[in-house]
């Protein structure tokens, strides 16, 4: 029997197709939490253990009764650079009234560098070494700054990608602790 | 045969219409099927485009043995992003860097990048960063040692970059970098005269 090339050539292709997409799917469904911001608000913010700076372990549920700022961060982040003197100053603000800023550290720099970046902003919370595991577990991360704002009950109240406004980062912490101060009573 | 073939390229058969009918509905179910696959696909980083630097095709440059040659080599930045200079404002970002592997006996000479654009961006509108965006050259002095075979060479290397666009930033990146170079013999050497031996001056 005589075989079209052009049904092989449109088979393969239809194949090819079929295997990319179903490779996709797979990838998607085996991270759990393989989620955009949306799908994340309302939902308990992913559990971490990781290093800090100073060497000591820290969990995100050692910070369960506050509101927190989880910030993704690098080095060579620019606009982390400028938003993170914001950070230090909501921390100081808003701190007595129970939020938590912790920085997470998502680049290849050496702890020495990581600190001494920390130390020239002035920065005056936690910053954790990040893994790759933490950025999947928080949707993969795949640019900075990402932030994500967690209620008291541990639960994420919104993400936001890339910088915003010192206004409406500091909109986004009173809705933390608001929320948080609602699931207190 | 001629006579034949003729009027079968005019009038198609029946069996040959329905043939290319056929093809025509798999072309038209496969579009679809073709969309949806790359959207699906791209929707790992909703609402946002991945930055890219591509280097334009180097023409195959002549260099003079024992001369040493610029060669500019031209990356283009694609639209909405920017990444830093080569001389950044801040010792903590990444600048942009060239590096070349050139064979042995030919020398990598400077390497010319040029000024960063001294641009603001909304995040920070009081703070000038040093970028280039679109496109830039770098220039790389190629010499050929006195040694090196006369003939074809492909020199090889990497751009380091890291991208940002108005709001964020990309994990560096490295650009796999190559560009052909033709050695030559060198120009004949000049011979000075010693003007102290002619005859005008004993004559």
């Amino acid at each position: 029997m005589k075989r079209d090339p052009f049904v092989i050539i449109v088979a393969a292709m239809a194949l090819t197709i079929m295997l990319v997409f179903g490779f996709h799917m797979a990838r998607r469904k085996s991270n759990p939490i393989d989620k955009t911001g949306a799908q994340m608000k309302g939902q308990p913010a992913p559990e971490f253990t990781l290093q800090s700076l100073d060497g000591k372990t820290v969990h995100l549920a050692d910070f369960r009764g506050k509101g927190v700022l989880l910030n993704f961060w690098a080095t060579w982040c620019q606009p982390c650079k400028i938003e993170m003197p914001w950070f230090v100053q909501l921390q100081k603000q808003y701190g007595p009234q129970g939020l938590q800023v912790v920085g997470i550290a998502m680049d290849d720099a050496s702890p020495e560098d990581i600190r001494k970046f920390a130390q020239d902003l002035g920065v005056n919370y936690p910053v954790l070494i990040g893994k790759e595991a933490i950025g999947d577990a928080y949707g993969g991360v795949p640019f900075m700054p990402e932030t994500f704002y967690i209620g008291r009950d541990g639960k994420v109240v919104d993400k936001v990608v890339g910088l915003i406004s010192r206004s409406e980062i500091e909109e986004d912490v009173k809705k933390a602790l608001a929320q948080a101060v609602q699931a207190e009573r | 045969m001629m006579k034949r073939q003729q009027p079968l390229a005019v009038q198609p058969s029946r069996a040959r219409q329905q043939y290319h009918g056929w093809h025509n509905m798999i072309f038209r179910a496969l579009i679809p099927l073709l969309l949806f696959t790359s959207q699906a696909v791209s929707q790992d980083l909703p609402g946002r485009k991945v930055p890219s630097v591509t280097m334009s095709p180097s023409p195959l440059t002549t260099v003079a043995r024992g001369k040493p040659t610029d060669i500019d080599l031209r990356f283009h930045i694609s639209p909405g992003f920017h990444v830093n200079s080569n001389k950044p404002n801040s010792e903590f970002l990444i600048p942009t860097a060239l590096k070349i592997n050139a064979p042995t006996d030919i020398v990598i000479g400077k390497l010319t990048y040029p000024p960063g654009q001294e641009q603001s961006f909304p995040f920070a509108p009081d703070e000038k960063l040093s970028v280039y965006s679109a496109e830039f050259s770098v220039g790389v002095v190629v010499h050929p040692l006195a040694s090196v075979a006369p003939g074809k060479y492909m020199l090889h290397g990497e751009l380091k970059y890291q991208a940002c666009d108005n709001a964020a930033c990309y994990p560096p990146k490295r650009l796999p970098v190559e560009f052909e170079v033709k050695v030559v013999k060198g120009p004949p050497a000049r011979h000075h005269r010693n003007p102290g031996q002619s005859p005008h001056i004993h004559g």
